[in-house]
């Protein structure tokens, strides 16, 4: 098994799915209004490579969704990716009964059509918004303003451990290169050594 | 050789180095015979030096490092955090994995077995059966849901390279044949070759081939077994069924080895296909987790 400090080290880094961009609770049942009504799930549709603007989409899907969906884990958040680089990047959001106003006026900023993407269901009204050539941070904004979600801002507790990893990460730099010359400095005796027997032993053969 | 003979002219070095051999032969059983005698005098204080010291073996147990650190969660919590991590691959490909760290000797007996999950991990296993074909074994394989069963054609197309199976059985009655197709070269390293060893030499085929499209082989090793344990779709009570399952087994896997082997289960640990290892503390879920029926489906 993986080292133990090796794992807690690793495990520290799961605050990156709890707290960053698109840490945000969406609208539930429970919570929902009528401008912005819950959010029942997401698709995402985007191409495997960068060309044609599709960089920002699988961004959103690396970091955005891993956090939306820790603090939303009822909602389904499924991504397909395609190899068409031509065709659309999309991310569809699908509202219960109707879909807000503001929802709708941002994704007629920029008509698309995702086939990729599921039916709406019955009491289900989907919104798709075009999201080539924005960056992650863009789309978020977006989805943020169209689904009214509430961010939710790390707890004491976490900016600690976020101030000890950031910590952790400045001095790593030097200790690496104390460490490179504490290895260099060793290698070059170990040279040296060699070079002063091969000589010995020359002249006694 | 010697640092001072390099101060020596060439000649003289010849003459050191010519005479130095023979003392060494002469010197050293004179020096032996004589700690020998100092032997016998008194008795030996502490190691031996005269025996040459045999090369510690290390420690006999696997070393546990200290749990006090290692965070541990509840498994409705651990799993909304695989889930997060998993979010947007493909359901039924991503798997759930779990890692059991035993307390136990570095020798002696490992726990290697088989068994069926309450829910089926792998959606689909394809099964070779090599047995006589015709047979009723063979017809039994079939209908138990083998993909491939018979003899002479096994071996035709495992030799052209055509391994179209993720498991593969033997009945005993084609064992000599089995072995004389001389297929271990192949089969070996991807650890399909059938073998008394790891149960895939059986009688009853039907029911081995059962067994395993909803189970899985598991094996320690390096005091640790990993095994698949779940869907990422499935819901933390059918994990937890899967779970329960296999920590029973493993337990009795490890009383049934023998008396004087003891192992017991140091630490369990739920991980995933892209994610990292949760150490489990044993409760289903604690008061910050959310609803069950949240952590299921995509």
């Amino acid at each position: 098994m993986v080292n133990l400090f090796k794992r807690l080290r690793k495990l520290q880094t799961i605050l990156n799915t709890k707290v960053g961009t698109g840490a945000a609770i969406l609208p539930s049942l429970a919570s929902a209004t009528k401008e912005f009504p819950a959010v029942t799930r997401l698709h995402l549709t985007y191409a495997r490579k960068i060309n044609q603007g599709h960089g920002g989409a699988r961004h959103f899907w690396r970091k955005c969704l891993p956090r939306l969906k820790y603090h939303n884990p009822g909602i389904p958040m499924t991504v397909t990716q395609t190899s068409d680089q031509e065709g659309p990047s999309a991310l569809t959001i699908y509202f219960a009964e109707q879909a807000g106003n503001a929802a709708k006026a941002l994704a007629a900023e920029r008509k698309v059509v995702d086939k990729l993407a599921p039916a709406p269901v019955e009491n289900e009204q989907s919104v798709v918004l075009d999201i080539k050539n924005r960056t992650y941070n863009q789309i978020w904004d977006r989805v943020q303003a169209m689904t009214g979600a509430k961010t939710v801002s790390p707890t004491g507790e976490d900016n600690q451990i976020m101030a000890k990893l950031a910590e952790i990460k400045k001095k790593s730099g030097p200790d690496r290169q104390r460490v490179q010359a504490i290895r260099q400095a060793k290698k070059d005796q170990e040279r040296m050594l060699a070079e002063a027997r091969g000589q010995v032993d020359k002249q006694v053969v | 050789m010697s640092p001072y003979g390099s101060v020596l002219p060439t000649a003289a070095r010849g003459i050191l180095s010519l005479c130095r051999a023979p003392l060494r032969e002469t010197i050293t059983p004179v020096i032996s015979t004589f700690q020998q005698v100092r032997g016998l005098k008194s008795k030996p204080k502490g190691k031996g030096k005269e025996q040459p010291v045999k090369k510690s073996k290390g420690p006999q147990e696997f070393r546990q490092k200290n749990l006090k650190d290692m965070p541990q969660w509840a498994l409705c919590d651990a799993m909304r955090y695989i889930r997060a991590i998993e979010v947007g691959r493909e359901p039924t490909v991503q798997k759930y994995e779990l890692h059991i760290r035993l307390r136990t000797k570095r020798d002696g007996p490992v726990i290697r077995n088989m068994l069926r999950f309450p829910h089926a991990v792998q959606t689909e296993s394809r099964i070779c059966v090599i047995c006589p074909p015709g047979s009723k074994q063979a017809k039994e394989a079939l209908a138990a849901g083998a993909v491939l069963v018979g003899e002479d054609e096994v071996f035709e197309a495992v030799k052209a390279g055509k391994i179209e199976f993720d498991r593969c059985l033997a009945h005993p009655d084609s064992l000599p044949a089995l072995n004389k197709a001389a297929l271990g070269r192949i089969l070996g390293p991807r650890g399909l070759m059938p073998s008394a060893k790891t149960g895939t030499v059986v009688e009853d085929v039907a029911a081995r081939v059962e067994m395993l499209r909803g189970g899985t082989v598991y094996r320690e090793r390096d005091a640790v077994i990993r095994l698949p344990v779940g869907q990422l779709g499935f819901s933390p009570e059918q994990l937890r069924d899967n779970l329960r399952v296999t920590l029973d087994q493993i337990k009795k896997d490890a009383s049934a080895l023998t008396d004087r082997v003891n192992k017991e289960i140091y630490e369990v640990v739920l991980s995933s296909t892209n994610g990292p290892g949760f150490s489990l503390n044993g409760e289903f879920r604690s008061e910050s987790s959310p609803e069950t029926s949240a952590l299921t489906g995509l």
